[in-house]
């Protein structure tokens, strides 16, 4: 036997299995720990230190002490760090090629902490992204100003309608009046007539012998009648030419005697004294603050979501993981009596320690696969010190399904928090500031594959605000803000989660308007009284003109119509036939009186 | 290294048998192509300490396959997920994945499972081959290098001292 076995190998099989367990119960520590830090320092392209790691073998638990990571973006800031934190694993589920923690606890987690120095940064990170959400955004608050014009120097504007359209107005006039004036020019001229009229009635006196001078009267009079259709066609096309001119000038005088009213929509609008309607009060003033608010959550969203396996990342990703599957090779799991999904923490309690307090937040069921147990995960959020004495309560649950949709819905309330010195608005036209107050609300919100829909009640109690305005108006609102120790506001989001859209409401709204409108009513009265009145004579003058110069357009009118009755009158007199008749007439009397000779001879 | 070397040299030269000396290239083979931290590769780790098969050999097969394993790596992995993901084969894995050694030998893993596959398919070829060329070695290459000035002025060098050492302690066991 001893030709094939040999037998002291044995014995350096088991030194050999024993070295190696030694190695790893004696280096262990130091293993997890340097793996830990060069594994975090991979993801996060940052200086990741852990203080300590030890490990304890019944059960396997890993504990870590004093773990840092510094945020690539600002080296002097850890993006988080935590004091203490206790990983308890599986340890058979993880040689099965699985994740499976029983519990984890983390204390004193921090985030932004300052670090005693800087961490090194291993990536290029996107300095413009950062800058971009520090900007102030002026356009935000709309650069409300109720230093009116003067009212002369609005109504010399040359961009005025009511000045513009008399403008037009009176050139149309001028054009149009010179227009018919080359018409009236070809008309037949009164001495014309007259001449046509003596010709007529030398025609009318002329004795009719024969037959052959009816024919040469009607020779002559259709020589007339041919001269007097000329002019009537001359005086047609004048008569055309004045309702042209006249529909025209009808309109323009309709656009200016509109232009006033126009002229006013105009400067309410340029000057936004229409704004005390419609302002969005609540929006305005609070919209900015929702965003930002809203901006910290997104922040978490997005660090979180490539770890939850977020459809949006995993997709990304998508690529990647089959290229690692083809060099590096997959666990293939088949089916199990009890299913795990490949990482799972069942319970996971964090005390998180931010300056507006500290929050403690524990999880249950946490993994990316929770179709594997048919289980939602679910995160619990509490404090009893928020900014002080504020109490929060957020619970929420989340799923993922199969095709990586991500479904959650959770509620919050919030009680008492004392809210100070927060800024409001700061903007070339006005600086709004709460100076203190407490902040009490509830919400709902539900998620369903990055469509977010929120809604939100908040109260702010036994407020104090201060704030400077560069014009009347904004310091009507700041007063009327400062006049107010309760303030309602309802703040809904729905849309894409990255960029939902705000609807912000509340009764200040309401009472802003009412109050502005009637501190600046009187002022706007009277301005609007006199842009009106001086838009009015502006329109009377413009419409006097027009009035002179119609009258000279209508006196035209007369003279083209006098001048087509009369043509008419000749056109259609009767010369001839009255010329046929009494020559048939002469020859009739003619006739019976040679009768009557004859029959007096007869009988006679 | 040198000392590797030497004794698989000395391996070669000396009266260790071929097949000693091919099963090691084989079992070299079979450890090279897998993961190091298997459950398996403690299971050859044994078979390699108990049998006498020759272990410089085992340690020099193993070292150069690993290095081959990087270049055969998608071939490792399209064969454990061809395996995996074989339809008629899924009956026999699932009531294999009910056994914790299965799961625990990381044999659901594509690279592991292919790596023991085809490493265990291949080490028989490798073991013939290894054979066939060891005794070519010992028959002709080793006289016929001997002829040679280059080996006359190694076996001047430092290399064929540590050599000699070697082999006047004979075969290691």
């Amino acid at each position: 036997m001893s030709r094939f076995f040999r037998w002291q190998g044995l014995a350096i099989f088991v030194a050999i299995i024993a070295l190696i367990a030694s190695f790893i119960y004696l280096f262990a520590d130091s293993l997890v720990k340097s793996g830990i830090e060069k594994s975090g320092e991979w993801y996060l392209g940052a200086e990741v230190n852990v203080e300590d790691v030890d490990i304890t073998y019944s059960p396997l638990t890993l504990n870590i002490s004093g773990f840092q990571a510094t945020d690539p973006e600002k080296p002097t800031h850890n993006l988080v760090s935590f004091s203490q934190a206790s990983v308890g694993i599986n340890i058979w589920q993880y040689f099965f090629g699985k994740i499976y923690i029983n519990e984890l606890n983390i204390d004193e987690l921090q985030l932004e902490q300052q670090r005693k120095s800087a961490g090194e940064v291993y990536i290029l990170v996107d300095e413009q992204s950062s800058k971009d959400q520090g900007l102030s955004d002026d356009s935000v608050f709309p650069k409300l100003d109720i230093s009116l014009p003067k009212v002369d120097d609005l109504l010399n504007d040359s961009d005025l309608l009511t000045v513009k359209h008399g403008q037009a107005l009176e050139l149309s006039y001028q054009e149009e009046k010179r227009k018919l004036q080359g018409i009236q020019k070809k008309l037949p001229t009164k001495a014309s007539l007259e001449q046509y009229k003596k010709q007529i009635a030398a025609l009318s006196n002329t004795k009719i012998k024969s037959l052959a001078d009816i024919e040469k009267l009607n020779q002559q009079f259709k020589a007339l009648k041919k001269q007097f259709k000329a002019d009537k066609a001359i005086v047609d096309e004048a008569k055309e030419q004045v309702v042209s001119s006249k529909r025209l000038l009808a309109k323009q005088t309709l656009d200016l005697k509109n232009s006033p009213s126009a002229d006013w929509k105009n400067i309410e609008s340029k000057y936004q004294l229409d704004k005390l309607d419609g302002a969005d009060f609540a929006h305005m003033l609070f919209g900015e603050k929702a965003r930002e608010y809203y901006g910290y959550a997104d922040n978490v969203y997005q660090k979180i979501a490539p770890l939850v396996n977020s459809s949006q990342a995993d997709k990304k990703s998508a690529a990647d993981k089959a290229q690692m599957a083809k060099s590096k090779g997959r666990f293939i799991h088949f089916t199990e009596q009890a299913p795990l999904p490949d990482v799972l923490i069942e319970k996971a309690n964090f005390s998180l320690i931010l300056d507006q307090g500290e929050f403690a937040i524990s999880g249950k069921e946490l993994t990316h696969q929770h179709w594997v147990r048919g289980k939602k995960s679910t995160v619990r959020v509490d404090s009893s010190n928020v900014q002080g004495s504020g109490e929060l309560g957020l619970s929420l649950d989340f799923e993922l399904d199969q095709k990586n949709v991500l479904q959650s819905k959770g509620e919050w309330h919030l009680t008492d928090v004392a809210l100070k010195d927060a800024l409001l608005q700061q903007s070339s036209a006005i600086t709004l500031q709460l100076d203190s107050g407490l902040l009490s609300g509830n919400g709902t919100f539900s998620l369903l594959d990055e469509q977010i829909v929120s809604g939100n009640d908040f109260m702010i109690s036994q407020a104090t605000f201060s704030g400077t305005g560069d014009s009347n108006l904004s310091e009507l609102l700041i007063n009327t803000v400062r006049s107010l120790k309760k303030l309602g506001l309802k703040v809904s989001a729905e849309g894409k989660l990255t960029d939902p859209n705000f609807a912000i409401s509340s009764p200040l709204d309401k009472q802003l308007k009412k109050s502005m409108m009637k501190q600046a009513s009187k002022k706007l009265t009277d301005f609007k009284a006199d842009v009106k009145d001086g838009l009015n004579t502006k329109l009377a003058t413009a419409l006097g003109v027009a009035n002179k110069e119609g009258e000279s357009i209508l006196d035209v009118e007369g003279l083209i119509n006098d001048t087509d009755n009369a043509l008419d009158e000749f056109i259609n007199s009767d010369i001839i036939k009255a010329k046929k008749k009494e020559f048939e007439d002469k020859q009739k009397k003619k006739l019976e009186d040679k009768l009557k000779k004859k029959l007096g001879e007869l009988f006679g | 290294m040198f000392t590797l070397l030497a004794k698989l040299l000395s391996a070669l030269n000396s009266e260790s048998s071929t097949r000693q000396i091919s099963l090691a290239i084989a079992l070299g083979f079979i450890v090279g192509l897998s993961p190091v931290f298997t459950l398996h590769n403690i299971l050859f780790l044994f078979v390699v300490l108990f049998l006498r098969v020759n272990i410089a050999s085992f340690i020099l097969a193993w070292g150069f396959f690993k290095g081959l394993s990087y270049l055969l790596s998608s071939l490792i992995v399209s064969v454990g997920e061809s395996l995996l993901t074989a339809e008629p084969l899924l009956a026999l894995f699932d009531m294999l994945y009910q056994f914790s050694v299965f799961k625990i030998a990381q044999l659901h893993h594509t690279y592991t499972l292919g790596a023991l596959v085809l490493g265990c398919v291949l080490a028989i070829p490798v073991y013939f081959i290894s054979n066939y060329l060891v005794e070519k070695y010992r028959l002709h290459v080793m006289a016929f290098f001997e002829k040679f000035r280059i080996v006359k002025a190694l076996k001047a060098s430092k290399f064929y001292r540590v050599y000699c050492q070697v082999s006047g302690q004979g075969e290691m066991s």
